[in-house]
């Protein structure tokens, strides 16, 4: 099968925070609420959870000249190019898709949890009851199926938009053109691109937990590329070097006679 | 009963070879299984043992039983293996075990090599089983906490693996006659003047 | 709406202000982005900074009830700064009649009050006619007592520091507004306003509406597109119901509810059908007895005949000046002077004002008969907080009742269009449509009367009930058909120079062809039309093609009235019929007729001086009314404070309040103004996650999940003062009772400056009732006043005093 990457574009100068996406989410993928209590905010559940898998955020956010902005965010899995999720999934619960997201196979996740601090934009999230880790797949089965996400489908203002990778980084761009100057696109430039990338009013530094350069963290590379093959090379270096010893060297018998000083350990 | 019989004496009791075993066993379990999580393709390990999610908690408990084996050889065996000055001396000349050597000073109960290796053991060991307690819960530490776990744990495993074979290659083929030192806990009063000759004076005559 | 929603995308300057677009109307406003990315400017004027306002170009935050000082200052800036479109205010608005020299204004009131009644003589507010019944006029606009000087007159008042004094809306941002939007006078900008219940639930609220229709004429802005006063009307039908008279005083259509004083057919049509001497002007009211007794035989079927006034005397008759308004219903209750109450689909515990007095009234009730698809706080009222079942004698239903989409029928939105929904599923178990609970109620009632008798049976009786379907349900269909309207008799109408026979018991094709002789039936005339003669049910139409490309999409639905999707749209023309905005070109004369949206009637531009006729062809003068004496409050719209205000005095004049607003006067109606009590201005609103009383909604744990319990929005400033916490427990109070919350602190809300004072303004949600969830929160409506607007009754949700206290 040939590979289409897609993208998921969030406008936010576009989104009303109207929390269709957040409800259509849940519709579709068969999650349940929470009981919440309101904490003086409109954001609520508080933060992502493993029913909420996408959230607005709100944030009343003044520039520095002072003028008073409302910010919304809908956050959820970026989908990662290189994703730092899939890396530390021992499993391969967590795999690319052919369309470049990142899909969960729910049933293969052994709630390790080595995503969850993995992922540079904190999404991934665990539930006890079921030990099982719960994330965004950008509606693999409604792709699969000729259609868009939930979320997609239901945002009202044309915020939420999916298409082919190249036409919608374009889009993105072509976009920001028309807006004033503070507005970005945010997503092509770190972690290969994710596949979910954002028109941002604001800088990104403006948003809340939303990283301004994320990275695969560096622990992670270290984990990976380094001290995972160095295991087999060191345990196999020493393995040959024992053997190399023992055909050079031999075994180290053991003297019934201690004779002076000598002493062939 | 005699610590002494004929030609043979008696290096461990059976606390120590308990403790030894659990801990060289769990290490080995959680090594095996630790490779399971390791390294995708090697799915013969999590099928021969009932699946990966399985494996995570047989590793878990094996790393739990590998912590108190831990503490336990380590309140056990700290004194024996406290560094000396000679240590040094026998490190300078590589135990002897690489090129000939002449002035290898004496050993009392451990050489530096083994006292070396006890001390990674430790060091790695501790640190394996607080970063795996970290990562049998990352949610409950902050993210750089939990992120730097992951990756010290698979150091730690890369360097309690790598001394892992040097011990069994010396404490087996490499070193003709230990290895019941760990069995039966009886070695020959000869392997004892070879690999322990302070210890040996120490605690036997030698027989009239 | 006088257009529609899609017709937002062609406007230049969008004023959404009396609305919460964005959260109550999240679909329709994708309409204004589409506007906006088209280079629209897009204004939002609201007491709250709210997620209409993020999407805005600016917010301009305004106190709550002076919407009439903000535009009354437009008024004058556009005419003192001759913006208005000239061509169009002497033409389509009544700006050149001479107003009777007796009509005056002074110190707040027009002339002819009466204080005790609280009411207009309205005798003086007419205008000086010729000797043929023709209003004067001065094309000129010079002559002091036309309209336009009155009106000049009138609105120099509102000068930029007054009303920046009443409104709290600094200098800069009035002239911000005023000159952005009065640039839209030019013949080819389009300018539009969306209000919704931030401009009607005011004791001013029709008169908010009317200050921003003068604007709209003197701006050139209606019958054109991306033009018009658009009011953004709400998903439970609420333009639907409205047509079909949801309100006491109405009828079908808009038709008008008798007076127990008409006691005669003849009497009653006098009354009610206005008369024109003008030769341009169509009147197309003066076709009102054919609406009406085409009503009437919808009514009564073969009962109503021209020797038995059709059935007049069966219909009941309102009081001569009592009103029958909710705020009137349950102050009668709480009097104890009603029996029973059909609550259907509806939760006035929650829903009503002042909370106290309904729940009260309430157990005055011998019974009470609600139809919902949840329980709710009115038919729980008997076990609610602070009640004593056992002290309770009243007797409660709760019909279990089909939600929307188990049920066929048509659904109106707020363009006027007429849309028929399919069923999507069975209501679960006993549940029905509240259109069957209605027939088997009258089914039972009309056996009752068959056989005991009873006062005025022959209303009942004689009701052609004939809407059911062989298995003994609703027909909708049915139903539709006779709204409809049947030929009654075989009638031969000549149409367009053609001889055409009508069969009996066929479909009436459109309301020019109602008659008042009993040949035909309709039950409700603006809806003629949906149903065609042929059989095709209009209102199932789904054809895209959009051949004007203005987004009229003719063949969608059906739009009342006839398929006309903006409204006054031959406003759009100038007087030979050549569009004001080729660009926009909504209709057109081609010389023989007009091409385009459906025409307001088919006559020709007003220039042709015979045939032609003016483009408001429902106003009897043919033109749009700038002077407006229909009103109660006045000809012009006054600023006045509201019930509550922050005020001792009204800054314009001496009277504080709406002169003709009812004040009611039962123990629970008590009122606080400028009360050091209650020093907080207050208003309420709907948020997106929950819909009105939140009666539907509340069980929804998604959409409980998002917004779970009762808040009060608090400025920071207020905030601090008060030693608020975000996120702590407070509690509102009014001079009537209540409400227990959670502070939110924001940004949002900012202090005002009103009459040199610092003034803060809250808000809280009113979706929220004890049922459920049950560690939730109770009615917002604990503190709001039972008062409404003068005109409709429309309650005053939106401009009150609380005082806000930690706990």
């Amino acid at each position: 099968m040939k590979k289409t990457e897609y993208i998921k574009l969030i406008d936010t100068t576009r989104c009303t925070a109207c929390r269709g996406c957040q409800v259509a989410c849940k519709q579709w993928n068969e999650m349940p609420a929470s009981r919440t209590r309101n904490f003086g905010s409109y954001q609520n559940p508080p933060d992502l959870q493993w029913n909420t898998w996408t959230l607005i955020r709100f944030q009343e956010y003044a520039d520095k000249n002072g003028d008073f902005k409302w910010l919304f965010r809908k956050d959820g899995c970026m989908h990662c190019t290189e994703a730092a999720c899939i890396k530390v999934c021992p499993s391969g619960a967590l795999y690319h898709t052919d369309y470049g997201t990142v899909a969960l196979n729910r049933s293969a996740c052994i709630g390790c949890k080595a995503c969850v601090s993995a992922c540079p934009f904190d999404i991934p999230r665990y539930n006890q009851a079921t030990d099982k880790i719960y994330k965004c797949d950008l509606c693999y089965t409604r792709l699969h199926e000729g259609q868009k996400p939930a979320c997609v489908l239901s945002c009202p203002t044309g915020a939420i938009t999916i298409g082919e990778k190249k036409a919608m980084i374009e889009a993105a761009y072509n976009r920001v053109d028309k807006l004033d100057g503070k507005a970005t696109v945010y997503g092509d430039k770190f972690v290969g691109g994710t596949h979910v990338m954002y028109i941002l009013s604001e800088n990104p530094a403006a948003y809340d937990k939303l990283p301004s350069n994320p990275k695969v963290p560096a622990s992670v590379i270290l984990w990976k590329n380094l001290f995972k093959p160095f295991t087999l090379i060191g345990m196999g270096a020493v393995a040959g070097m024992a053997a190399l010893h023992y055909l050079i060297k031999g075994p180290h018998e053991v003297h019934e006679k201690k004779e002076g000083g000598e002493h062939d350990v | 009963m005699s610590d002494t019989v004929r030609d043979m004496v008696r290096v461990t009791d059976p606390i120590e070879r308990i403790s030894h075993w659990l801990l060289a066993g769990s290490c080995l379990f959680c090594l095996f299984t630790g490779l399971g999580f390791m390294f995708r393709t090697w799915g013969f390990i999590p099928s021969l043992l009932g699946g990966l999610y399985a494996l995570k908690w047989m590793h878990i408990f094996s790393g739990v039983v590998f912590g108190f084996a831990l503490v336990h050889a380590y309140t056990m065996w700290r004194k024996d293996c406290a560094f000396e000055p000679d240590d040094a001396q026998w490190i300078k000349q590589g135990g002897g075990y690489l090129w000939k050597t002449s002035s290898l000073p004496p050993v009392y109960k451990y050489n530096a090599g083994q006292k070396l290796f006890f001390w990674f053991v430790v060091v790695f060991g501790v640190l394996i089983v607080l970063t795996g307690l970290v990562m049998w819960n990352p949610l409950a530490f902050p993210v750089a906490v939990a992120r730097w776990s992951y990756a010290l744990h698979a150091l730690s495993a890369l360097v309690i693996g790598s001394f892992f074979v040097v011990h069994l290659y010396l404490g087996t083929i490499g070193n003709p006659g230990t290895f019941q030192a760990m069995t039966t806990g009886w070695c020959s009063r000869a392997w004892c003047e070879t690999h322990c000759p302070r210890w040996l004076a120490d605690h036997y005559k030698k027989p009239e | 709406m006088t257009n529609h929603y899609i017709d937002l995308k062609n406007s230049d300057v969008i004023l959404i202000m009396g609305s919460n677009a964005a959260e109550n109307h999240p679909i329709a406003f994708k309409w204004i982005m589409r506007a906006k990315d088209a280079g629209a400017r897009v204004i939002h004027v609201d007491p709250r900074y709210t997620r209409t306002s993020a999407r805005c170009d600016y917010h301009v935050p305004i106190r709550s009830g002076t919407d009439i000082a903000f535009l009354g200052g437009m008024i004058n800036y556009i005419i003192e700064g001759n913006k208005f479109f000239r061509d169009y205010v002497v033409n389509y608005t009544n700006a050149s009649f001479l107003v009777n020299p007796d009509f005056s204004f002074k110190d707040g009131l027009f002339s002819g009050y009466d204080a005790k009644k609280r009411t207009y003589n309205k005798d003086t507010w007419t205008f000086q006619k010729d000797e043929n019944g023709v209003p004067l006029k001065d094309p000129t606009l010079k002559h002091p007592q036309c309209v336009f000087q009155l009106l000049k007159r009138h609105y120099s008042r509102y000068t930029l520091d007054k009303v920046s004094s009443i409104t709290g809306v600094s200098k800069e941002n009035l002239l911000k507004v005023y000159e952005e939007y009065s640039a839209t006078g030019a013949p080819d900008k389009a300018g539009t306003e969306c209000y919704a219940l931030g401009w009607t639930h005011h004791t001013s609220g029709s008169q908010n509406i009317r200050t921003m229709a003068i604007i709209q004429l003197l701006l050139g802005n209606m019958g054109i597109a991306g033009g018009g006063i658009n009011a953004l009307r709400g998903e439970p039908n609420v333009q639907g119901s409205t047509d079909h008279c949801i309100l006491y005083g109405n009828l079908p259509g808009y038709l008008k509810m008798p007076n127990a004083s008409l006691a005669k057919l003849e009497e009653y049509l006098k009354k009610n059908t206005p008369t024109s001497n003008d030769p341009q002007s169509a009147n197309y009211y003066q076709n009102y007895p054919n609406f009406f007794v085409s009503w009437l035989k919808s009514l009564y079927g073969d009962a109503a005949t021209p020797e038995n006034g059709f059935g007049y005397s069966w219909l009941p008759k309102l009081d001569d000046g009592k009103h029958y308004s909710q705020l009137h219903l349950f102050d009668r209750m709480y009097e104890g002077g009603i029996k029973g109450l059909f609550a259907h689909g509806t939760d006035p515990a929650v829903s009503s004002p002042n909370t106290n007095k309904t729940r009260k009234a309430l157990e005055k009730l011998d019974w009470l008969v609600c139809a919902n698809i949840f329980d709710n706080e009115t038919a729980s009222f008997w076990f609610g907080p602070g009640v004593d079942p056992k002290q309770i004698k009243t007797e409660v239903f709760l019909l279990p009742a089909a939600a929307t989409m188990e049920k066929e029928g048509s659904q109106s939105n707020s363009g006027r269009w007429v849309q028929w929904k399919y069923k999507a599923a069975t209501p679960p178990g006993d549940a029905i449509s509240c259109g069957d609970i209605q027939i088997r109620m009258m089914d039972a009632i009309k056996a009752l009367y068959a056989k005991e008798g009873g006062p005025n049976a022959e209303s009942i009786l004689n009701l052609k009930w004939d809407y059911k379907d062989r298995q003994g349900n609703m027909d909708v269909l049915k139903v539709a058909k006779q709204i409809n309207g049947h030929w009654e008799a075989d009638v031969e109408v000549v149409d367009a120079g053609e001889k055409k026979l009508f069969k009996k018991g066929g479909l009436v094709p459109t309301f020019g062809m109602l008659r008042s002789d009993g040949s035909t039936s309709c039950g409700n005339w603006i809806m003629s039309g949906s149903f065609g003669a042929d059989g095709e049910n209009k209102m199932a139409r789904r054809g895209k093609d959009d051949p004007t490309g203005l987004g009229l999409y003719p063949n969608w639905s059906f739009a009342w009235p006839v398929n006309r999707r903006i409204i006054y749209n031959r406003a759009s023309c100038d007087i030979y019929g050549r569009p004001y905005n080729p660009k926009r070109k909504l209709l057109e004369w081609t010389g023989e007729k007009w091409v385009g949206d459906v025409p307001d009637g088919p006559w020709p531009p007003m220039a042709d001086k015979e045939k032609g006729k003016y483009p408001f062809i429902m106003k009897s003068d043919g033109v749009a009314s700038l002077f407006g004496p229909a009103m109660a409050e006045g000809p012009f719209p006054e600023h006045y404070e509201p019930l509550e205000g922050p005020l001792a005095k009204n800054p314009l004049s001496s009277q504080l309040i709406n002169p003709t607003i009812e004040i009611f006067s039962s123990d629970l109606d008590q009122v606080a103004n400028a009360s050091e009590k209650f020093p907080y201005v207050c208003t309420t609103y709907s948020c997106t996650e929950h819909w009105c009383s939140g009666a539907l909604t509340r069980w929804q744990a998604w959409l409980l999940e998002m917004q779970p319990e009762l808040y009060v929005e608090i400025g920071e400033e207020l905030a601090r003062e008060l030693e608020i916490a975000n996120g702590s427990k407070v509690k509102v109070s009014s001079a009537r009772g209540e409400a227990k919350c959670i502070a939110m602190v924001t940004k949002r809300f900012r202090p005002f400056t009103i009459e040199g004072r610092t003034v803060h303004q809250v808000g809280l949600p009113f979706n929220y009732g004890w049922l459920y969830p049950e560690d939730g929160s109770d009615s917002t409506n604990f503190l709001t006043p039972s008062v409404g607007d003068a005109n409709t009754f429309c309650p005053e949700y939106k401009a009150f005093m609380v005082n806000v206290t930690r706990i």
